[in-house]
């Protein structure tokens, strides 16, 4: 096996429900697998039906300029996929076989699949350069769903997937452990600002249910800290809810029915606590999944869906924010700008909270990966995440001075310090877009209370 | 699953280096997962660390916010990437036996 990717073994599969497939039935459980997914996502079939191998995608792919593998071209990683398609999905390749792109499996292509479908970071760059608009990443995602349905899953999807269903974070943090958490950062607000702002757990009949990324409760305390402190001066009756603790959403990263459950989660919380607003926190592919495939997975949902960073902006002239001294640089997650609709709602937010706000070229929807995008954060990929991560360094490096990185996704706060570190990036701090909320915001010119 | 010799018990750890059963921890294992992190030698501070990553895993079941890990020990982030050089979410949960943090960390 060519990837450093460590595997889930069959007693951790049967966890999440998966298990490994027997050699003679790979073939077969893989054809109906890939058929069916053709007939449910329609765009998988465009994407793997229309490239006319023109190049544009290929010198804009971070995955290939960062490894110099032709397997990460983008062209090339779907072709993956687009040979097996061919050979049995479309007439000439049936017919004419490799003459017409055709190849049948065989191990070295599952290999293939494997290594190249978990070095896309599924961001969707390739898609804004193709004339076509081929998005590698709707065949990524689905690669890495077959993968799954063959039982070639990497331990630490499978994990997060666990913890996710025993707790309802990937962080696997339990109810107690969420209050203590949660006890710890009201006290921590107390002592910086003097003003008591609760962080509401399983409130019912709450009118917000927020749903923050559970590395929140981790790593990016001022993360949670700012949305509590802009819920607080708004007066609005929030919560958390213990048993859907994520944002992010693996199983739209490994495992389409993963992904379901996620999704249903989410609507089983939002109905139980009776929010009417359902508000996601940061996490890039978490917001790009709950918006394009929530409805899609598990029906029309009662609440209206939103972002942070969109209802932050919304509300911004309600906030009182005073701006701080920092030439703050804005970090661009793929998933806002390219399957999110959060371009300007983030600058917006920057502008009313700090001095300098520093444009990486290039930004917006031409945005680089930070290189850990799609969860790709397992410590044996290290030395791949670096190559992914080079052109986002690049980036970086080349805006001159700055004090704060903006990245307001879980994952990049959690990739962006390794790339900073390999390429010897000055040091400067990395954190949310909601951290500078919390850190501009003047609570005690608060009228409102929390709500409660 | 492999195996690491501590003191001539095979001890299990999972793929990443980290306890199978964070049961079978002992100050022995935590010496020998000490050697094989880069840290020659367990000092009072990195007992401090230890103890309370244990204690918290005990009573919650997972590994403590980091901010509270340094509040309740006295050690800013930095001084704890001193003495654990792989972080407190590799390093020092390894070195307790926790198991591996895992999720967008």
């Amino acid at each position: 096996m060519k990837s450093p990717l460590r595997m889930a073994k069959e007693q951790d599969l049967q966890t999440i429900g998966l298990s490994t497939v027997a050699d003679d039935l790979l073939k077969p459980r893989l054809l109906t697998q890939l058929g069916r997914l053709r007939g449910s996502m329609r765009s998988l079939a465009v994407m793997l039906d229309t490239c006319v191998k023109c190049g544009n995608c290929v010198e804009q792919c971070h995955s290939y300029l960062g490894t110099g593998d032709p397997l990460n071209a983008p062209p090339a990683r779907a072709d993956l996929m687009r040979k097996l398609y061919r050979r049995h999905f479309t007439l000439p390749g049936k017919l004419f076989g490799r003459l017409a792109g055709a190849k049948d499996l065989d191990s070295e292509m599952l290999d293939n699949w494997l290594t190249y479908f978990y070095q896309c970071n599924e961001c969707r760059r390739c898609a804004v350069f193709c004339p076509f608009g081929i998005d590698t990443a709707e065949v990524t995602i689905a690669g890495r769903h077959l993968l799954s349905e063959l039982g070639i899953v990497p331990r630490f999807m499978q994990q997060v997937a666990l913890n996710l269903q025993k707790t309802g974070n990937n962080m696997g943090i339990p109810a107690p452990a969420l209050l203590d958490c949660v006890e710890f950062i009201e006290s921590e607000i107390e002592e910086e600002t003097g003003v008591a702002v609760k962080i509401p757990v399983d409130r019912p009949d709450s009118e917000i249910l927020y749903i923050p990324s559970s590395a929140d409760f981790f790593t990016n305390v001022d993360t949670i800290v700012g949305a509590a402190k802009m819920f607080h001066m708004l007066g609005v009756r929030w919560t958390v809810a213990s048993a859907m603790l994520e944002a992010a959403n693996f199983g739209f990263l490994f495992h389409l029915s993963a992904m379901q459950d996620h999704s249903l989660r989410m609507r089983r919380a939002a109905e139980q606590l009776g929010a009417s607003l359902v508000v996601q926190g940061e996490c890039g592919h978490g917001w790009r999944a709950a918006r394009m495939v929530t409805e899609a997975a598990s029906g029309p949902v009662p609440f209206e869906l939103t972002h942070i960073l969109d209802f932050t902006a919304r509300h911004l002239e309600r906030l009182s924010l005073r701006k701080l001294p920092l030439r703050v640089a804005l970090h661009d997650p793929c998933n806002y700008v390219r399957a999110g609709d959060l371009v300007e709602q983030p600058r917006r937010i920057l502008r009313a909270c700090v001095e300098h706000l520093v444009e990486l070229q290039p930004n917006r929807e031409e945005t680089f990966c930070c290189g850990g995008g799609s969860g790709i954060l397992m410590e044996e990929m290290m030395e791949i995440r670096m190559k992914l991560g080079k052109k986002k360094a690049e980036q970086i490096q080349a805006a001159g001075r700055i004090d704060y990185l903006a990245a307001p996704c879980s994952i990049c706060k959690a990739q962006l310090p390794h790339v900073m570190n390999h390429y010897a990036v000055p040091e400067v701090a990395i954190g949310g877009i909601m951290d500078l909320v919390g850190k501009a915001i003047d609570l005690t010119s608060s009228t409102g209370g929390s709500g409660a | 699953m492999s195996c690491v010799n501590v003191n001539g018990k095979q001890i299990a750890v999972d793929d990443d280096g980290f306890l199978d059963d964070p049961e079978v921890w002992d100050e022995e294992i935590a010496k020998a997962f000490a050697r094989l992190e880069g840290v020659d030698e367990l000092t009072d501070e990195h007992w401090k660390v230890i103890r309370y990553l244990r204690d918290y895993h005990k009573q919650f079941g997972v590994a403590p916010m980091i901010r509270k890990l340094c509040k309740e020990t006295g050690f800013d982030l930095k001084k704890i990437y001193q003495l654990f050089p792989s972080g407190p979410a590799v390093g020092a949960c390894k070195l307790a036996g926790l198991p591996k943090p895992t999720g967008c960390v």
